[in-house]
Order: C-alpha cells, then sequence, then structure tokens
C-alpha cells in the first residue's frame, strides 16, 4: 500500500517550493555559455541569482554562508537551455484534437496571446526539463499573422508564475511563393508544388495590417480601439521582436525589404534553412536566425547531405547571430532533443562551446532575455543545471540538479515513473 | 521480269471481284476502280530496300505493283514522280485515336470497396478486359488530319483506362465509313498500372497494382481450366481471350519497366513496353528484359533558369534529362533493341518531327528511324502483311516527299491512304525562290525582289534605294500574289500574275494604294543560295554528360562504358580488397571492442582480424589508416519506407498478397543519406494502414545498383501487420467509417478470420498437391491466392511478422492470436508500451524494434518511455532500434545512444540495438550484424566513438565496396555544381536562341510548414 502511495505521489507534477535556498556549486566544469569555461569552478547562488562565478584557485568564499554546498566533481554546469519558438504546453497530444492550442482560426491574429493558453501541468514539460531545457518561448502557430508569444520557465505553478517575458514578440508567416497542393489530382495526400496564386494578394494582406497598425499606434486619439493593432505596437517602439517564419531565399529576402520598410527594431528570422545564402544581407541588417531543426534532411537532393547539420556553423563563419529550435514534427515533446541539435551542430563546425551558445546566450539575446539569463554570469538568474557528463551528447547527457531563479526543480516525471514501476515489477535494474 | 507478270497476274485474280457492301446507296453509285501510276520516283519499299526510279502502281486501295521496269495497265492515271520520294506510310503503334474519352466519376469520399460495374464482370473495376477498342472507336476528322499531316497512315487505337485495358485495333487514318478503316480488329492487349477511372478502393498503390495483375492471370487460368464452372466471369473469359494477342504495356519510367518484365517473366510473357523516355538512364537493365519498346519523343522543353534562386528548384536529375532525353531512341539503336516511336505523350503532335529530328542529331539513324516508324510497328502489332513496306498486296499507305524524310527541308506532299490521296502540299508548286528584277505601276522603277525561305513557307524582301520592305507572297500551283507596304502613300500595293517557266518569270496586274489598277512583272535574274552551310557544323555530334547511377545527385557515372557507345577495359577506381590499420573494432561479438586492429576484406567478406597484417601483393588493396577511428558493424534498420515507389495499400484490411519487394526505388537520394549515416541494410515495410499489410523487402543500399541488385540475397521473407489507432482508422476523418475494423475488438477477428481460411487453403493446396498429375487433370483446379498464400507461409514458417503495435492489450492479443493459431510472432514493431508486457513477449519468444524517445503524438503512445529499450533489453528480449523515418534513418546510432541515458545500457549493448540484434530480427545475422570473419563486409568507418554525437562516417562499406567515402562526397558536391552550371548555361543558351521554356517548380518531397504529418502519422507511424 505505501508503495502504491509514493506512485501516486511520484505521478503528480511536483513544484519546488517558493522558498529559494542559497547554494554553493564547488569543483564542476562550468561551461558559461558566452563561449569561456571554467574547469574548476565555483559557482554561487542567493536570492535566486548568481553571486559567485570563479576559478577555484582564485576565488574567495565562505561555505559556511551557503545553505547548501554540492561538491560536483567531475561535473558539467551549464545554463539553463532555452527552447525558441516551442508548442510546449499548448498542446499534450497531437492527434487529438481537443489537447491542441496553438493554432486559432483567422489569418491575421496579432492580438491571439499564447501565454494563457499555456499548461503549466502538461506531461510534456517535465520530460523536457529533465534534458537541462529550463526556459522556453511558448510559440503559436498558423495563419499569416499567428499571435504573440511569450517566455517563461519551465517551472511554476501556472502561467501567471511561469511567465518570465511577456509577450516579447509576434510571429508572422511569410507567404511561401511555390505552394503545395493538398491533393493531387487522384486526391491523394499531398498534392505537387505549384505557384502561389495569392502570394501577391498575402503580402498585401501583411504590408496593409502593418502600415495601418503603425498609423494606428501614431496616432493619438483614436477613434474606435483595435485590438490588432493594439498589440503591435510594441513592434514600432522596439519593445517587441516580429519573428519572420521563413525559409526559402526569395521570401526571406522579400521580408527583410518589408521590415525595413516599417522600420521594425527587432527583428529574427524563424527556420531559415537557406539563410547560409543570404548571411551577408542578414548581417548587415542585423537580423537573427533562429535557426530550423538541425535534425532534418536536405531540402533537395543536390543539398550537401549535411546542410542542415552545418548550417550553425555557415551561420557562426559569416557572423550571423543565430540560435537552435525544435519546430515540425513532435516538436513539443522532441524539445527535450534540443542539446542534441546543439551537439550535432558541434560535430558541423561549431566549437562545443559555441554549439553550447546557440541554446542558451544567442536564444537569450534573440528573445530579449540575455541581461538576466542566459549564461552562468554575476548578477543573472540562477537557471542552470548539473550534468554528471558532457550535456549535449545524449550519451553522456544525464541531468542531475537543476535551478530556476534559484530553487531547486524536480526532475521527476511520468515515464520515470512508470519505469521504475515496471523495473520494480520484473525487478530488473 | 517474269516473275513480276506472274506475280501481277495473282494480284489481280486475287483483286478480281469487286467487294460487295452491305450499306445501301442514297443516289447513285460510284464505282472506281481506277489504277494510279506513280512514276520516277525514288521509292522507299522499306528501309533497307529503295529503287530508285521506280514507279508504284496501286488499285482498289492495294498496292498492285512496285519496281523499276513495270508496264503500266492501260487507262492508268498517271503520275510523274520525277525527284519526289515515295514513303511507306507511318504506323503509330500507340494512340487513342478515335476513342471516346474515359471519364472518372466521383467517387464521393467514402470508401468503394466494390466494383461499380454492374453485371457478370470479374470484382475489381480497373480490370477491363472486356473492353473492346473496335466497338467504341469512331473515327475522328480533326485528329486523323493531325496524324496525316505528320505522314502518318495508321494507328493502333485503345482506350487509355484501366490496369488491362481491353482489346485495341488497327485503324487507317483514312475518311470512309469505319467498317471500311479497320485493318486489325483484334490488334494488341493492353496492360498498364494506372487504374484510371475505377473509383474502387483498391489497388491505390503500384504494389496493390502489381499483386492485381498477378491474381488476375492466376484467376483467369484456373477459370478456363475450371470445366465445372459454377461462374460465369466476362472479364476473366475476356482476359484468356487476350492471350494470344501481341501484349503492350505502359509504363510511365523506367523502373516500371522492369517491374512491368518481372510480371511477365511470372507469366512467360514477353510484353512489348510502351516506354516514358527515360529508359536510357537504366539501360542494361532494360536490355536484359529483353522486351521490344514503343517509344515517345516528349523531350522536355529546356527550364527558364535565368534566376538563380529558382534554378535550386529543378533538380539535377531534370537538368540532366533535359540534356539528355533526345539521346533515348539512339540508345536504344546503339544497344540494338528493337523500338517503334510514337506521337503519344506529346503535347503538341505538330512537334513530333522538330522532336525526332532532334533525336537524329543525338545519333539515331534515319535508317533505323524509318523502320521504327514502320515495320516495326507492323512486326509488332503483326500486320506485316498488310503495312509497313511498299510490296505489291499490302494496303496503299504512302507519302510522297520532295526528298529525304527526315531533311528539316523536306515536305510532305501527299498521304496516301487506303488509295485515296490527302494532299497536304501541291507538288506541282513552281520554286520561284531567287533574285528578280521587279517593277510595277507606270513608273517602272526597277527594284530587287529575293524570294527565300522554305518552300511552303516563302519568305521575300523587296529593296528599294531607300529601305527594304518585307513582301507577302503567296504560290499556288501557278498562280502567284504578292502584297507589300509602301509609305507614300500609306497603305498596301496587291498584285496577282502567272508563273511562266524556262526562263522563269511572274507577271501580272494588280491594285495600287487608291484602287487603281496596273501591271507588274518580276524576272528571274540569279540563284537563290540557301544558307544551308551550318547544316555542317549542326551536323556535328551533339555531346551531353553521363548517365549517373542512379540518376540523380550523388549517383556516379559507370566507369566501365563510355556514354552508350563502347566499353572501356582500364578499370582504375577498381579495387579488389580493402586493409584498415590500426583502428579500434566494435565487434558485437564475446572479444568486445578491440583497440589498434588491422581488418582485412576481400571479395565481399572479412577475411582478417589481427593486431598487424601486412598490404597483401596480390590483390589491388585499397589501405585505410584507422588510426583514433572505430569501425562498427553497418547499422541496420529493422523499420524503413525508403527507397519505394509507394507504402499503403490499405484499402482493404488485409493485403498479404501486395509485395514491397515489387516496388524498390532504387533512384532515391535517401538510400545515400542513409549511407552517409551508416545505414547499411534496411527492412523496406509496408506501412500500417490495415491489419495485415504487404510483405517486406530486405535490401542492403547498394547505391546505384538496380532495384534486383539491392535485395539482400536468400533473406527470409516477412510481412507487415499493424494493431491500434492506424488499422481502425481513427485519425483518417468520419468519411472513413466503413472498412473493417473500426476498433480493437475487430483487429483480433481479421486476424482470427485471415488465419483460419489461410490454413484451410493450405490444406487444400497440400491435398492437391499431393495429386498424381494424371489425378491433377480431372479433379477440380485449385485456384492460387496470392493473400492466403502469404499468411499460410506464416503458418508454416517461411514467412515472419513484423507486427505495429503500441499498447499492451493489442500486443496480448496478437501473442493470443498466434498461440492458438500456431505460428509466432518474430517481431514487434514501435511497441512503445512493450515494457508493460516485456515479462509477456520474453515467454512468446518475440523480439522487439522501437523508438528511442517518441510519444506523446497520438493517444496510444501516451505511456510510451525512453526506457522502453533498456527494460526489454533487460529482461532479454531481442530488442532493436529503429527509424521508421528518413531523417532519423541516418542518426540511428545516436538514437541507440539514448539508451545509454534512458535506461543505463552499456555502449556495446546499446551499439548492438541497431546492428546485430536487428540482424537477428531479420534472421541475417549469420551474414550480417557483426564484425567477425567469414561474414559480410558491411562495416563503417566513424570518426569517433559512434555512440557519441560528435561522431561522423567517414566510409560506409557493403560487401567489401565503399558505398559512402567522405572524401568522395567532397569532391561529389563539388562536381554537381559544376554539371548544374554547364547544364544551366547550355539551357540560357537555348533560351537566348528563342526556344521555348518551362517555370521551375519545386518538386520536394516535404513542406516547410504544412501539417505533413497527416499521412506520416495516420499511415506509418
Amino acid at each position: 500500500m505505501r508503495k502504491l502511495i509514493s506512485f501516486a505521489l511520484l505521478l503528480l507534477p511536483i513544484i519546488s517550493n517558493a522558498q529559494t535556498k542559497s547554494v554553493l556549486i564547488m569543483n564542476a566544469t562550468a561551461h558559461i555559455g558566452n563561449d569561456s569555461v571554467i574547469q574548476n569552478s565555483i559557482i554561487g547562488i542567493k536570492a535566486g541569482k548568481i553571486i559567485l562565478v570563479a576559478d577555484t584557485k582564485n576565488a574567495n568564499f565562505d561555505k559556511t554562508s551557503y545553505d547548501e554546498v554540492i561538491d560536483a566533481t567531475g561535473k558539467h554546469i551549464y545554463p539553463g537551455i532555452i527552447a525558441p519558438n516551442s508548442t510546449l504546453g499548448l498542446t499534450e497530444i497531437e492527434s487529438v484534437r481537443a489537447t491542441n492550442d496553438f493554432r486559432e482560426t483567422g489569418t491575421t491574429l496579432p492580438n491571439v496571446r499564447s501565454l494563457i493558453a499555456y499548461n503549466t501541468d502538461s506531461k510534456i514539460i517535465p520530460t523536457v526539463r529533465t534534458n537541462g531545457i529550463l526556459l522556453a518561448q511558448i510559440t503559436p502557430r498558423g495563419g499569416l499573422v499567428s499571435g504573440t508569444s511569450s517566455i517563461v520557465v519551465l517551472d511554476g505553478w501556472n502561467w501567471e508564475d511561469a511567465a518570465y517575458k511577456i509577450d516579447d514578440g509576434i510571429h508572422i508567416n511569410w507567404p511561401t511563393i511555390q505552394s503545395r497542393k493538398f491533393l493531387d489530382e487522384d486526391n491523394i495526400y499531398p498534392g505537387p508544388f505549384e505557384k502561389n496564386k495569392d502570394y501577391i494578394k498575402q503580402t498585401e494582406i501583411l504590408k496593409k495590417l502593418f502600415a495601418d497598425a503603425k498609423a494606428y499606434n501614431e496616432t493619438e486619439i483614436k477613434e474606435e480601439k483595435n485590438l490588432r493593432f493594439e498589440a503591435m505596437k510594441g513592434l514600432f517602439s522596439g519593445t517587441q521582436t516580429l519573428f519572420i517564419h521563413s525559409n526559402t531565399v526569395k521570401e526571406m529576402v522579400e521580408a527583410i525589404n518589408f521590415v525595413k520598410q516599417n522600420k521594425i527594431v527587432k527583428v529574427a528570422i524563424v527556420g531559415g534553412k537557406e539563410s547560409w545564402m543570404i548571411a551577408d544581407l542578414l548581417k548587415q541588417n542585423t537580423i537573427a536566425v533562429v535557426i530550423s531543426r538541425v535534425h532534418d534532411l536536405p531540402t533537395y537532393p543536390e543539398d550537401d547531405v549535411d546542410l542542415p547539420y552545418k548550417l550553425p556553423y555557415l551561420l557562426q563563419k559569416a557572423g550571423v547571430l543565430f540560435c537552435l529550435n525544435n519546430e515540425g514534427d513532435m516538436e513539443a515533446m522532441g524539445a527535450r532533443n534540443l542539446p542534441f541539435l546543439a551537439g550535432t551542430a558541434a560535430a558541423y563546425g561549431l566549437t562545443k562551446e559555441q554549439a553550447l551558445k546557440a541554446i542558451t546566450l544567442n536564444t537569450a539575446k534573440i528573445l530579449g532575455i540575455d541581461k538576466t539569463t542566459g549564461s552562468i554570469e554575476l548578477g543573472k538568474d540562477a537557471t542552470i543545471f548539473i550534468s554528471t557528463g558532457d550535456a549535449l551528447d545524449m550519451k553522456s547527457n544525464n541531468v542531475e540538479r537543476a535551478f530556476v531563479k534559484g530553487m531547486n526543480i524536480d526532475l521527476n516525471n511520468d515515464q520515470k515513473a512508470l519505469y521504475e514501476k515496471y523495473k520494480t515489477k520484473y525487478g530488473i535494474k | 521480269m517474269k516473275k513480276i507478270i506472274l506475280l501481277f497476274l495473282a494480284i489481280s485474280t486475287y483483286l478480281i471481284t469487286p467487294a460487295q457492301e452491305t450499306f445501301p446507296i442514297n443516289g447513285t453509285a460510284n464505282k472506281n476502280h481506277t489504277v494510279y501510276a506513280f512514276m520516277n520516283a525514288k521509292i522507299f519499299v522499306d528501309a533497307d530496300e529503295i529503287i530508285e526510279n521506280g514507279t508504284l502502281i496501286i488499285k482498289d486501295g492495294l498496292i498492285y505493283a512496285v519496281g523499276t521496269k513495270i508496264n503500266i495497265p492501260q487507262g492508268a492515271v498517271i503520275y510523274d514522280l520525277k525527284g519526289k520520294s515515295i514513303y511507306p506510310g507511318l504506323i503509330d503503334a500507340y494512340s487513342s485515336y478515335g476513342m471516346p474519352e474515359a471519364k472518372k466519376s466521383f467517387g464521393g469520399g467514402t470508401p468503394q470497396m466494390e466494383s461499380n460495374n454492374k453485371g457478370a464482370y470479374g470484382w475489381n473495376q480497373a480490370i477491363k478486359s472486356e473492353i473492346d477498342a473496335i466497338k467504341l472507336f469512331t473515327k475522328d476528322s480533326k485528329t486523323a488530319d493531325e496524324y496525316r499531316r505528320l505522314g502518318f497512315g495508321t494507328v493502333l487505337t485503345f482506350q487509355k483506362d484501366g490496369i488491362v485495358r481491353g482489346t485495341g485495333a488497327v485503324v487507317t487514318l483514312d475518311e470512309n465509313r469505319e467498317n471500311e478503316l479497320i485493318v486489325s480488329e483484334k490488334a494488341a492487349a493492353l496492360f498498364s498500372f494506372d487504374k484510371g477511372t475505377s473509383t474502387q478502393d483498391y489497388p491505390s498503390s503500384l504494389m496493390g497494382s502489381i499483386a492485381l495483375l498477378r491474381q488476375t492471370y492466376l484467376d483467369a487460368n484456373w477459370y478456363k481450366s475450371d470445366k465445372t464452372k459454377k461462374e460465369i466471369n466476362i472479364s476473366l473469359d475476356a482476359f484468356n481471350a487476350l492471350q494470344t494477342l501481341p501484349q503492350l504495356f505502359e509504363t510511365t519510367d523506367k523502373l516500371n519497366a522492369l517491374r512491368a518484365d518481372k510480371i511477365g517473366d511470372e507469366f512467360k510473357i514477353n510484353y512489348i513496353m510502351k516506354g516514358s523516355g527515360n529508359e536510357y538512364q537504366r539501360l542494361d537493365e532494360i536490355k536484359a528484359s529483353n522486351c521490344k519498346f514503343i517509344l515517345p519523343l516528349n523531350f522536355p522543353l529546356a527550364y527558364d533558369v535565368e534566376d538563380a534562386y529558382d534554378a535550386n528548384y529543378v533538380s539535377l536529375t531534370d537538368l540532366k534529362h533535359w540534356e539528355m532525353a533526345p539521346a533515348n531512341p539512339s540508345a536504344f539503336e546503339k544497344y540494338f533493341i528493337p523500338f517503334a516511336l510514337t506521337t503519344s505523350d506529346l503535347k503538341d503532335k505538330k512537334d513530333f518531327w522538330k522532336n525526332l529530328r532532334k533525336a537524329i542529331s543525338y545519333g539515331l539513324s534515319e535508317k533505323q528511324a524509318l523502320k521504327s516508324l514502320t515495320s516495326i510497328p507492323a512486326e509488332m502489332l503483326n500486320i506485316s502483311d498488310k503495312l509497313g513496306k511498299l510490296k505489291s498486296g499490302m494496303i496503299a499507305n504512302f507519302i510522297i516527299t520532295s526528298g529525304n524524310l527526315f531533311d528539316e527541308k523536306t515536305i510532305i506532299y501527299e498521304n496516301w491512304i487506303q488509295g485515296n490521296t490527302y494532299k497536304l502540299f501541291d507538288y506541282n508548286t513552281v520554286d520561284i525562290r531567287g533574285n528578280y528584277d521587279f517593277s510595277y505601276g507606270p513608273e517602272r522603277v526597277l527594284h530587287q525582289l529575293k524570294i527565300e525561305g522554305d518552300l511552303d513557307k516563302l519568305k521575300a524582301t523587296m529593296s528599294t534605294d531607300t529601305a527594304k520592305i518585307p513582301v507577302n507572297i503567296i504560290v499556288s500551283g501557278y498562280s502567284v500574289s504578292i502584297s507589300f507596304n509602301t509609305k507614300d502613300p500609306t497603305g498596301t500595293i496587291r498584285l496577282s500574275g502567272n508563273i511562266s517557266t524556262a526562263p522563269l518569270k511572274m507577271s501580272g496586274t494588280g491594285q495600287t494604294v487608291d484602287g487603281g489598277w496596273m501591271s507588274w512583272n518580276a524576272t528571274y535574274s540569279s540563284e537563290f543560295m540557301s544558307v544551308t552551310k551550318t547544316d555542317s557544323t549542326k551536323k556535328e555530334k551533339i555531346k551531353y554528360g553521363q548517365v549517373l547511377y542512379p540518376f540523380c545527385a550523388y549517383g556516379k557515372q559507370n566507369d566501365e562504358r563510355d556514354g552508350f557507345d563502347k566499353y572501356i577495359n582500364d578499370f582504375k577506381t577498381r579495387y579488389e580488397a580493402i586493409l584498415i590499420k590500426h583502428v579500434t573494432v566494435w565487434t558485437n561479438e564475446a572479444e568486445g571492442v578491440l583497440k589498434n586492429q588491422d581488418v582485412y576484406i576481400t571479395e565481399g567478406h572479412i577475411v582478417r582480424i589481427a593486431d598487424d597484417i601486412g598490404a597483401p601483393r596480390l590483390a589491388f588493396a585499397k589501405i585505410i589508416d584507422g588510426t583514433g577511428k572505430h569501425l562498427t558493424a553497418g547499422i541496420i534498420d529493422e523499420h524503413s519506407h525508403i527507397a519505394l515507389a509507394s507504402v499503403n495499400e490499405g484499402t482493404q484490411s488485409s493485403s498479404a498478397e501486395v509485395q514491397m519487394g515489387d516496388v524498390i526505388n532504387s533512384e532515391d537520394i535517401n538510400i545515400y543519406r542513409q549511407l552517409s549515416g551508416g545505414v547499411t541494410t534496411s527492412q523496406l515495410l509496408h506501412g500500417s494502414s490495415n491489419p495485415i499489410g504487404g510483405q517486406s523487402a530486405i535490401v542492403k543500399l547498394r547505391w546505384g545498383k538496380s532495384p534486383e541488385e539491392m535485395k539482400f540475397s536468400k533473406a527470409d521473407g516477412f510481412i507487415k501487420f499493424a494493431l491500434g489507432e492506424n488499422v481502425k482508422q481513427s485519425n483518417w476523418g468520419d468519411a472513413n467509417t466503413i472498412r473493417f475494423p473500426q476498433s480493437r475488438m475487430g483487429v483480433e477477428q481479421v486476424y482470427y478470420d485471415a488465419f483460419t481460411r489461410a490454413k484451410e487453403y493450405d490444406a487444400k493446396q497440400k491435398t492437391f498437391a499431393a495429386l498424381s498429375d494424371k489425378a491433377k487433370l480431372t479433379a477440380t483446379p485449385f485456384r492460387r491466392d496470392l493473400e492466403l498464400e502469404a499468411i499460410a507461409e506464416i503458418l508454416n514458417k517461411k514467412r515472419f511478422i513484423t507486427c505495429h503495435s503500441y499498447v499492451q492489450s493489442e500486443i496480448n492479443m496478437l501473442m493470443h492470436v498466434a498461440d492458438s493459431m500456431g505460428f509466432k510472432v518474430n517481431t514487434f514493431t514501435h511497441i512503445l508500451e512493450g515494457y508493460k508486457v516485456a515479462d509477456k513477449m520474453k515467454a512468446h519468444g518475440v523480439g522487439a524494434s522501437s523508438f528511442s524517445d517518441w510519444w506523446a503524438y497520438k493517444m496510444e503512445v501516451k505511456d510510451a518511455i525512453p526506457y522502453n529499450a533498456a527494460v526489454l533489453t533487460k529482461m532479454g528480449i531481442t530488442t532493436a532500434i529503429n527509424s521508421d523515418d528518413a531523417e532519423m534513418g541516418r542518426r540511428l546510432n545516436q538514437e541507440a545512444a539514448k539508451s545509454i541515458k534512458y535506461g543505463g545500457l552499456s555502449e556495446e549493448e546499446a551499439l548492438k540495438l541497431v546492428t546485430l540484434n536487428p540482424a537477428k530480427l531479420l534472421h541475417i545475422d549469420n551474414r550480417v550484424g557483426s564484425i567477425k570473419v567469414g561474414k559480410d563486409a558491411d562495416v563503417v568507418l566513424w570518426s569517433d566513438n559512434p555512440l557519441s554525437i560528435y561522431a561522423k562516417v567517414e566510409k560506409t562499406i557493403i560487401d567489401g565496396q565503399i558505398y559512402f567515402d567522405n572524401e568522395e562526397d567532397a569532391k561529389m558536391r563539388v562536381e554537381i555544381q559544376k554539371e548544374r552550371a554547364r547544364i544551366i548555361q547550355k539551357m540560357l543558351e537555348e533560351k537566348k536562341g528563342g526556344a521555348p521554356t518551362q517555370k521551375p517548380i519545386m518538386k520536394r518531397k516535404q513542406l516547410f510548414e504544412c501539417d505533413s504529418m497527416q499521412e506520416d502519422y495516420l499511415e506509418v507511424r
């Protein structure tokens, strides 16, 4: 009976105590997130912030002033990984419509906000943070303007609690010049590609929306309130980022002209499979790229077979700011593989620390949260984790401890519980 | 001479009785038995026999005589064809001339399990063996005219609809009553893989079409031999009647031609293949099929590649095909494969001559071209006694030309069909091309008039002191009309007149701009200089790239051949052995991981593993330094859908009769991509849309080889089963609630029913097989059923099950069905809740092939855990990690490594999940899956620990041959760009030259932001 009770407890998502303890982590290899590594580090956390980062040899510290001292000899410490452009918490089981909250009906929906649909009790979230992912940009999908995203920490009683940066950006799907018909002539899915007859019409909708919204927000006295235009205010004032989802080169070039004309301050391309072809243009316009899933097939048969793997390296070489994301099939549950996307990028050109940066500090910069998170630096949030081995490699990624804003979070999940249950049933180790 | 007379007499007697007819006449009869004699012509009796200055005599629609010294019968109409040529009328062996269009009715979106063809016909709507072209044929003057203008006199026509398309008829393009146009009422039987207008669900896939065709042959044979018929089946009767005819099979791709040939081999039929035009890409296999072909001339237009970004949409395959397609007919000629040519597949028939001439400029001989349009199609259609040559007694179908039929300048003057003439251009028209002194009106100012161009398209210009004025000139017989614009006054001057020859002169009257009449004349002054000098450069052999195997990016040239021409004997790149030195070897055997080893490979096998092996002296060995590198057995993907032309035949709850081996696509770039991830063997599985899917194909990823060569030789047969949401169509929308089963309860009954019937079938078959040959003759014939036969093989332990499965209840269920019906489940694939019934699986002795960490994509995977593979392994179950996904397939080492993280397997255990264990599940571990002396040399050289995310594949070796080489790959990337650039330049030239182009369109398999999951989920995962 007691066993049953303990299982029941395990099955509940466990949320950390509101109280944060001060923690000193000693002797770990610290991967700071900004390219640097401290082999034998000492890291102090108090009141949710990082108050000490140093090489053990050079540091002055008082062990006794901390509630807990962790000896992490031989282990690795990392900044919490950030999953940009994610549907985490907006979906539970993709094929069950009732569990999906990431797509609203309509074409231009800047005022639709992901944050209030974010389900902190999603069973998927605990399986993701177990691998070191501690923040996510919760992003709506679909339409020409999908809506407004928000950034959350992956721990919290409710969405208010979890919110890290509310309404950080607006997401648009740039229309494609060639689009795929749903069915072919024999009514078999998927149909062939054809010229998107509505391309001009669709881009005009975007252009008009932005022109109108800009004018609206510049007018002091509004005749009638327009929720859509209101929602876009931050794009023109520079408090919000415009995320343009596009993968093909011609469309990206047009999108860049579009943002220049509309004088939008902060812009990032999401996807950018062909962004390497216009790296200079992106750099000149300081447009960052949230790179599409690295574990992907090349688009064209004649592409380099490792093109998606080395895309991060190509942008690094060109000096374009970029980070990695996991949009695509099974994206919510697959978010736990984000560190391994970085691992592959490291195998194909990036250094390991550059690869780490592509899922931590670079992401924070692109999302506009780098002042407080994204690296293990003094004064930043203590959103970090300890892995017994290299966290970018699946064979050694093993997160023992994780802290979100200094709070020690629970690393159990339903999958571990089921595992334990059946190990016990079979008597295996 | 005597002979000719005798022949003459014979024919005369044969023809002496005028034909009688049944139709009443409105008015007076108009019988006509005129003899026509064509004299002084160059007569092409056929491609081999040419009579200079010959005479052709025809009467009553037949050829009366052909020769040189022939007496012209009295009263003959005589045509002098001096300087002209006569060719046999052309034959198109592939058309739908005069056929009504087969229209598809809209199915309504709900499944249609049965045929809509009501009556005593067969069960499948796509088997239309009873269709008889002759009953549908009505002449169509407009289309006939198009054909006649090209020189055709005869076509094979049939209704292009269905897998079995019934009978085709040979008809002429004459304008008489249909009754008189038919040369052969039953000329050919027609087949294809396309079910056409059939709205019945089955077959929905290529392998379904193939299986249906196979079963139809068996059924027809059984039906014929069953004397105690319990049913009358019009379709099968008609199918049997087709068998004596020439068998024509329409294919839409080179691989489909090989697929059709395979069926032909099984039923001892040598089809005549209607080709698609890309056969040159696999010509050795095409040649080996021993089939004759009917080839289209539908060469693709150049792409508009001026925009560099748009040009990316055009694949190397399409670029190269554009360049090489015109070489297809000449390649056939060089390979000595008999073929006819057809206008079929041309968007516009008018392109026929242009394209044929293009094929000739690519090396097709004129002689072969003529044969392919006359005698060869006649032979194919068994009408060579009537058509295809100009011999007495044959039908009077011929064309009169100004010269060599294949010359661009040549004009077809007349097309005679069944003795009736169709004038296309008047050969009495005088050749007035030349320079003239030209004057008109009262002023009589002398101008220079220059007439040039083609005879049927004259171009003229008039030079005045100040300008060159274009002149319209039309000649008809000895009449001429001329018009041109003047400026002062502004308007058009129109002149008409006569031509007189020797000397050439034109004169007449005409009207001025203001309507006044005047006279004009033009006197020939000097010769027209045709600017044909360019022809010599034009005839220069056209250069084009090499065929790649497969015909796409990263394909390789066959260095044994130079183009389609000759074999080269100098194999510079060949090696007979590989020696890998100082490498860390993951043996997957008791020895474990061995450091600093040398591995020697030759004749496709691993021959030695030792500390230090000297470079062998005899064999030409390639030596690879493996210092710091790792060697593992090749990765084996137990569950893959790459390299297939189609995946699901989900229209019935059981499709055990379909074979994935029939639809292997050797040209899929994903083969190469898997090689780049170290995969050497894959099981290509049917999808999971029905409880009993199709038979699997196990292949080695021998990139460049043909589908048959890719097959893993002597491997056991496997079959796909599936359970759960996909087979009960949970996520297919509300229209799909008809096909049984719709619940897990029904799934069980599908199995009990199938295995019960298969058992009874098997018993019947064994009883029948045991009869003596004599007894077999009198016994009720046994009907082979390919579906039940495949299921019976499972009962007889000759075929093994890979079953798609997710939740514990259904896993348990199938093991119960198996136990009670007397078979074993070989492998549960996906098996994401396997950890819940691991003890039961162990007891049943079944293996598992799972995903590493997938879950939450549908209801039945909500309890999936990434620890599954580890639990199953620890329970002693043979466990593999598979891909089911072309992307993940090339990172299977990483997916295996996740089992170290989730569940704590050792590195060696983890590697076995994607090498030795799947080999065991596929019963091929005696040959592959570990590095052991004597096993197949299917190995991978890695840059790092193969379970590390940082490991990259450097070499993938299959049968001792390197199929992926990172150094070669780097070179190929450059070559691909060079080759693309070369062809793109050529296309740009073509566009500049004014040739029409087509817009580039994306041809990718997947869309960036599309709900592409649907198909993947519902039918595969």
